[in-house]
């Protein structure tokens, strides 16, 4: 209790804070409230997964700009990286449901980092809720101009032949070339001598430019300097449809392999948040996105936007982690 | 010759009042991002980009690059007068540099420190000028098995580390390996003594480390004295004797060679040039047991390279459009923002940007040296406040620092925890230095052997197969091997 030195007045001043703090607490915390959603001068919070200035925070930051006019609010941009975003997506599946919270989530990373028990994620599926897909990264195989394989066929018959002598590049385990990969290997029986460049397409693309390995696999993203200056032969994009980066560069699916594969971002909210504020957010990014400021500087980061809504993106998501979910266990070989 | 005409055109283009207002501004900020511990370059650059939409292409990347080797500049002036780390290339600097202004030559280190940043900075960028092309192709040939060799090379100096106790440096050599092991590792993607902590599963933070080694330790042992002592040394003059810029004349050469073909190999970081060029110093010089003592060689050999990396490092994005480093791959979206790609053709296309940009990298160093000289002044003044006020600060900038890296309070914790280990290992007395080396030069080993082994899929032949792998390979056993002979030959003369 209260030292007897207290002045008579100090401790009603002292009860009468206390009671007013009470009070205001019980009063502002009160549950989320699609009505008012978005309250002005309240920011929205995006957690990116990855550290500052790559190209996920890029791409963040820009769609942040657009939606702080769409919403009326500021929303900032928070970098919470590592273990592949593990750590941010813990903090969005934690955060409240109020909409002030929403963060970025990439393909494979988020899908792995709860699929894969040896990361001991603190969350599942069932804990986002999918707001909207942003952009997509196709992937690619290339070889530099000059090498010996002059087709997608040329590589794949190659690496059937002889299995584990042709070498192609991934950035990292559990990527989304490995995944592509090991697709790839299935669906024709080749074998390929997989060299995990953790740190980045950088030093991937510095060893096939320097005929350290035979082939490249990595995103439309990647390449766009060295495909402009004739350095690399882009031999197929795993999309259904081309990509206006590489013209001239025809499908996997038209050259007679199935196979899709692609890195992507788009952003969700924790599980819980009401399906009001959901259907605002997701149509504030959606227009967001349509403005030709957002496409034209998309296109000069050379990612391929393709909006999805709540429900599509969801459909988007089971699909893509059942996939995962068979290949997984092939990432551990 | 062509090139030289180029530039000129360049630099009608970096001298104007607006470029010249965006390379001074990029200057100062990069310098004070450089002093502030924790942000490092990545972070300064990433978060000015958006501010930059407003401005030309050229304005723009001209500020941008301006701040990313400014941030070398500045990360050396809290080395050197505080212990602590400004950024990472900078910790190898806090040996020597804190050793000299303990002793009052502290105005001196920084001065030298800033000349030799100069003219790292500057023989960099007109390697980029006059041989791009060569120099480029060089890089090319350092695939992961060379990437390896070379890395083997830079442990195998361990070695010259030593100092008075072999087994007390092979130690902390193992120790610094052993912490660079937790986290996922190369091979099957599986956590390595993270203890279940997803902040571990990229490995301890290095910047949180070094922060603690060298930083709070310092602060720790510090405490044990009177405040007053801390400083003792009567401040000499802040211009350096013509004895230490005769010293420093051979390691700010070896420093530039080392930066600048270092910086063009992508993998290689800016703390492990300054690293390599620290032991490169400590091997050739003719008193080594001097080092730990505060040498000037140990504060220029560092500092140069790290600069001449810095701006080596933006060679292979102009020729080839390959970022080199974290903070180039920055500043290449920066370029891709403003709706340019960078790469050769950006010669043809935007000759004005391209040489505009080259030319203000003169211009920024330039700048950076009337910046940073007359400041050093200025800076040392802050050994006179006393320890007892100062202590306190230093501590908050660092707690802010270390969150900065990653948002993260787990960072925090790290250093605090390094900071009592380094206070410990001080109190032994046991180098630092061999666990910086082993802790970046570590997972790049075996990063690049587990990628080597890949390609070959499994047959160590391969090392054999490539010829620069094969020199640099028998220059790390040979230096390895050389001790053996000396005592051999001693052995066989006291039989006699």
């Amino acid at each position: 209790m209260l030292p007897c030195r207290f002045s008579y007045f100090g401790r009603m001043v002292t009860i009468l804070a206390v009671v007013v703090c009470v009070l205001a607490g019980l009063f502002l915390s009160s549950p989320a409230r699609a009505a008012g959603f978005p309250q002005k001068g309240k920011a929205v919070q995006m957690l990116v997964g990855f550290a500052a200035g790559g190209s996920t925070d890029v791409g963040a930051r820009i769609l942040a700009s657009g939606l702080e006019k769409e919403l009326g609010t500021a929303v900032v941009v928070v970098n919470k990286p590592g273990a592949s975003s593990q750590i941010a997506y813990t903090a969005l599946t934690q955060a409240r449901p109020d909409g002030y919270t929403i963060g970025n989530t990439n393909f494979p990373s988020a899908v792995v980092s709860y699929l894969d028990p040896v990361r001991k994620a603190t969350y599942t599926r069932k804990n986002f809720e999918p707001l909207a897909l942003h952009v997509v990264d196709p992937g690619l195989f290339a070889v530099k101009t000059g090498s010996p394989f002059k087709t997608l066929r040329e590589v794949v018959d190659a690496a059937k032949a002889n299995p584990k002598k042709v070498t192609i590049s991934t950035t990292g385990i559990q990527s989304d070339e490995h995944f592509a990969i090991l697709q790839l290997q299935k669906m024709t029986g080749a074998q390929f001598a997989m060299v995990h460049f953790s740190q980045g397409s950088a030093p991937a693309l510095t060893a096939i430019l320097g005929g350290k390995i035979d082939v490249f696999c990595g995103n439309v993203g990647d390449l766009l300097a060295q495909f402009k200056s004739g350095e690399v032969r882009i031999l197929g994009i795993m999309d259904n449809e081309e990509t206006p980066f590489y013209p001239s560069v025809k499908t996997f699916e038209a050259q007679g392999y199935r196979l899709y594969g692609s890195s992507s971002r788009g952003f969700s909210a924790p599980a819980g948040t009401p399906k009001e504020i959901v259907n605002i957010l997701s149509g504030a990014i959606k227009k967001a996105v349509a403005t030709d400021e957002h496409k034209k500087r998309m296109k000069e980061m050379g990612l391929t936007l393709r909006y999805l809504d709540p429900t599509q993106y969801t459909k988007y998501w089971d699909e893509y982690e059942a996939t995962l979910k068979e290949l997984l266990p092939l990432t551990k070989e | 010759m062509d090139a030289i005409q180029n530039l000129f055109m360049g630099f009608t283009v970096a001298l104007t009042p607006q470029n010249l207002l965006f390379a001074f501004l990029g200057s100062v900020l990069g310098t004070l991002i450089g002093v502030l511990p924790g942000i490092g370059p990545v972070a300064g650059v990433a978060m000015l980009i958006p501010l930059t939409f407003q401005m030309t292409p050229t304005g723009a990347i001209i500020m941008l690059t301006a701040l990313f080797y400014g941030t070398q500049y500045g990360g050396t002036i809290t080395s050197v007068l505080l212990n602590v780390p400004g950024e990472a290339a900078s910790a190898i600097t806090c040996i020597e540099g804190y050793e000299m202004a303990k002793q009052g030559r502290g105005g001196a280190a920084l001065a030298i420190a800033a000349i030799g940043s100069f003219i790292g900075g500057t023989i960099a960028t007109i390697a980029l000028v006059l041989a791009a092309g060569p120099l480029t192709r060089w890089a090319l040939e350092f695939g992961p098995v060379e990437f390896f060799a070379l890395i083997m090379l830079g442990l195998s100096l361990l070695m010259g580390l030593a100092g008075k106790s072999m087994i007390k440096a092979l130690m902390m050599g193992i120790l610094g390996m052993l912490l660079a092991m937790v986290g996922m590792d190369p091979v099957r993607g599986l956590p390595r003594f993270t203890f279940g902590r997803m902040e571990l599963m990229d490995g301890i933070g290095f910047v949180p480390v070094i922060m603690g080694l060298f930083g709070l330790a310092e602060v720790l042992e510090n405490a044990e004295k009177q405040f007053a002592q801390v400083f003792a040394a009567k401040m000499s003059s802040i211009i350096p004797s013509r004895k230490e810029i005769r010293d420093s004349v051979g390691p700010i050469l070896r420093g530039t060679v080392i930066g600048t073909l270092l910086g063009l190999v992508p993998g290689m970081t800016g703390s492990a040039s300054s690293f390599l060029s620290y032991i490169a110093e400590r091997k050739v010089s003719k008193y080594p047991e001097r080092f730990g003592t505060g040498v000037i060689e140990g504060v220029a050999g560092p500092e140069t390279a790290n600069n001449a990396h810095a701006n080596g490092a933006l060679i292979p994005l102009f020729t080839l459009g390959i970022p080199a480093s974290p903070t180039v791959a920055v500043i290449m979206g920066a370029f891709m923002m403003h709706g340019l790609i960078p790469g050769p053709f950006l010669f043809k296309e935007h000759p004005d940007v391209a040489w505009g940009v080259i030319a203000s990298f003169y211009v920024g160093n330039v700048i950076l040296l009337i910046l940073n000289l007359p400041l050093v002044g200025i800076w040392v003044k802050i050994l006179k406040i006393p320890y007892g006020l100062l202590f306190g600060v230093i501590l908050a900038f660092m707690v802010v620092g270390a969150y900065s890296v990653s948002n993260s309070a787990f960072d925090v914790l790290v250093m605090t925890l390094f900071g009592l280990i380094g206070y410990l290992l001080r109190k032994l007395d046991f180098p630092l230095a061999p666990i910086v080396l082993t802790l970046i030069l570590g997972p790049m080993m075996e990063r690049s052997l587990r990628q080597s082994l890949d390609m070959s899929q499994g047959s160590l032949g391969i090392f054999l197969q490539s010829p620069i792998a094969l020199v640099l390979l028998a220059l790390a056993a040979l230096i390895l091997i050389a001790p053996a002979f000396k005592l051999f030959r001693r052995g066989k003369g006291i039989l006699n």
